[in-house]
């Protein structure tokens, strides 16, 4: 079925890796990288065994993890060129196994960001304490800097200029301009490392002079932050109902998981 | 190229704006054209007229459409009302004779329109307070202004204004807009150091700093990323519990066993050589330093046996006191040995001299009858 939409040069091409030639991979494999269809796997899965299956399943979760420690996203293309190499025909289900592996083993939801670039990310898939968690482990000073960051942003609308939060974090004694004490270089921080983990996307304002950009969630922080969490923050923090903000209480209760973006891995490849 | 805006206090604001494309398109089309005059004519002789025309080019009210929802019929109503107040700015072509007139016009119209839009860039704050309808002010001002725009290069001005008014008055009626209560960031900043734990000063010691009143604790941000992870459905991050393996230890071990061995033996070896060196060197300095020193004496008293030699002069090194005090020294120890003698001259200053040396000779033991030393020798010095 899908096989008519292809051409039918990858055609030969991905039946020529599917014999197991063992040809130096070029960068233009990976970005026209296709996804195999569901016969052609098949075909992969009976030449090979469960064990082989199994092992590069493994290295999957294990690459995911490490990447994960520094919350970047994984693209489909350095996952595909780094470990499943050779096993690309059959990478469906590879990435089915895997996801099945994180749910089950981990507790974690493997979630696609992307589908146009094609980025993974791990997310917890377990409930959210209603406290903070009396696991005395140590916490992360910039989760609670990127808090007030996307708590702003969101009950702003959802895009702000950034020059409200820099005026926000210099209320905070973060001053973007100096370097501060727990967190260094703070517009390094707040522009590069957060977009680059897809927490923040910074965005530049056409047509501004001097250049100005613009602040908005990004696609982890829509998969990982609860709307509605944040807004029962802002209401202990005010002394408010969090209804008093009819709007975002709207937004925030809108999606049927409340929480985040419903994407999951099964969907979409 | 039309704007409407009717702020007032309580009131929910109307807003029609016409999009950035459409100033743009102003400004391009104003400045690519040769024959200005005539084209600002028609495209500026009123900012409703050239709205009406853009409507007609774009064939639909979409570049009006407000940006947010806004009843359309109150909309409407405020045309009505703008078009009545800003009708009838017309241009009388006469101005153009008067050339320099004009450019001194025109510098000033561009440097209000100037003051303008950074008043505007620079207040955003303050403008942006529902308390206030200074943005209207501006915009009045704009229009006051606009009467004597004749060229396009104000009148881009005069556009460029308005896109960052408009921009302004977007954020002013999202505020107003919002059915519930609005957020204040700087509200929240303030909440939110509260939440961290800052301690707040309880008498005003420093008048100038208003702001930075109270110091933060050290975990002010811990405690905040604590409270975070309730929100936040973050994966943990893997990381091994024993940490990783390395199979390298054993050989850094056994380099350090040896090079620990190495130094202590070196050290062992230097050690007694340099005690003895240390033994050695304190007598044997000294010696030297005396035997240099009688060598001194000796050579001034070959040059001219007469006269006598002062004490001071001899030891005294004016560039050094400590050379001086050591030279005193070892001249004592010359004197000791009766190698040289010391005596006052006529005026009372100490001068130095030689000694005839008192050698036991062998006349001196048979005439005397020596066959004992009277006083005993004293063990040997290099003990």
């Amino acid at each position: 079925m899908t096989q008519r939409k292809r051409p039918s040069s990858t055609q030969s091409s991905s039946q020529r890796r599917h014999t197991g030639n063992l040809v130096a991979q070029d960068e233009d494999d990976d970005a026209t990288f296709t996804q195999p269809s569901t016969s052609q796997v098949q075909r992969g899965l009976e030449k090979l065994t469960p064990a082989q299956v199994d092992q590069k399943t493994a290295e999957v979760v294990q690459y995911f993890l490490v990447k994960d420690q520094k919350k970047m996203p994984v693209r489909r293309a350095d996952l595909v060129k780094h470990v499943v190499k050779d096993y690309r025909n059959i990478y469906p289900e590879i990435l089915k196994r895997a996801a099945r592996t994180f749910d089950q083993v981990f507790g974690l939801k493997l979630v696609e960001i992307d589908p146009k670039n094609k980025m993974y990310i791990l997310v917890n898939n377990l409930e959210t304490p209603d406290k903070a968690s009396p696991v005395r482990s140590p916490s992360n000073p910039k989760m609670g800097l990127l808090l007030a960051i996307l708590s702003v942003i969101f009950m702003k609308g959802g895009v702000v200029r950034e020059n409200l939060i820099w005026n926000t974090l210099r209320k905070l004694r973060v001053d973007p301009g100096e370097k501060h004490e727990e967190f260094g270089d703070v517009r390094k921080m707040v522009t590069d490392e957060f977009v680059r983990q897809r927490y923040l996307e910074y965005v530049r304002i056409p047509h501004t002079e001097p250049i100005e950009h613009e602040f908005r969630w990004g696609q982890r922080a829509d998969a990982e932050v609860s709307k509605a969490k944040i807004l029962e923050f802002m209401g202990e923090l005010h002394e408010q109902d969090p209804k008093t903000w009819t709007q975002q209480y709207r937004q925030a209760h809108s999606l049927p998981n409340s929480s985040q973006a419903s994407t999951s891995s099964s969907s979409q490849r | 190229m039309c704007l409407w805006l009717n702020f007032e206090k309580n009131c929910v604001a109307t807003l029609g704006i016409c999009t950035n494309k459409t100033s743009s398109i102003l400004t391009t089309e104003a400045v690519n054209r040769p024959f200005l005059y005539p084209v600002s004519k028609t495209c500026f002789r009123s900012r409703t007229s050239a709205r009406v025309k853009m409507k007609r080019s774009k064939g639909g009210g979409d570049e009006e459409a407000p940006r947010h929802n806004g009843s359309a019929g109150r909309r409407k109503a405020d045309q009505q009302q703008s078009d009545g107040d800003e009708g009838g700015s017309d241009i009388g072509p006469a101005d153009l004779q008067d050339d320099d007139n004009d450019q001194g016009l025109r510098r000033e119209i561009r440097s209000k329109y100037r003051d303008l839009i950074s008043s505007v860039q620079q207040n955003r704050e303050d403008m942006l307070s529902p308390s206030n309808n200074k943005l209207t002010e501006v915009l009045e001002e704009a229009n006051k202004l606009f009467k004597d725009v004749r060229q396009a290069r104000e009148a881009a001005l005069d556009a460029q204004l308005l896109v960052v008014a408009t921009d302004l008055g977007k954020e002013k009626a999202s505020q107003l807009f919002s059915e519930g209560t609005a957020f204040d960031p700087t509200a929240f900043a303030e909440h939110l150091l509260s939440f961290m734990g800052l301690n707040r000063l309880e008498d005003d010691e420093d008048e100038q700093q208003n702001t930075a009143n109270g110091y933060l604790p050290q975990d002010a941000w811990h405690r905040l990323a604590r409270r975070a992870e309730c929100c936040f459905r973050t994966a943990p991050s893997f990381h091994y519990m024993m940490g990783s393996f390395y199979a390298e230890p054993p050989p850094p071990k056994q380099r350090i066993e040896r090079q620990r061995k190495a130094p202590s033996k070196e050290a062992k070896r230097i050690m007694p050589t340099q005690l003895k060196k240390m033994e050695e060197s304190q007598q044997e300095a000294t010696e030297k330093e005396v035997e240099r020193i009688l060598g001194y004496l000796k050579s001034y008293y070959q040059d001219d046996p007469t006269s006598p030699i002062s004490y001071y002069e001899f030891v005294i090194d004016p560039s050094s006191f400590s050379r001086t005090v050591e030279n005193i020294f070892h001249t004592s120890f010359l004197i000791r040995d009766g190698l040289a003698r010391m005596y006052l001259d006529e005026e009372k200053l100490p001068c130095i001299g030689e000694m005839i040396l008192l050698c036991p000779s062998q006349e001196l033991i048979d005439a005397f009858d020596i066959k004992d030393s009277i006083i005993r020798p004293p063990n040997t010095q290099n003990d």
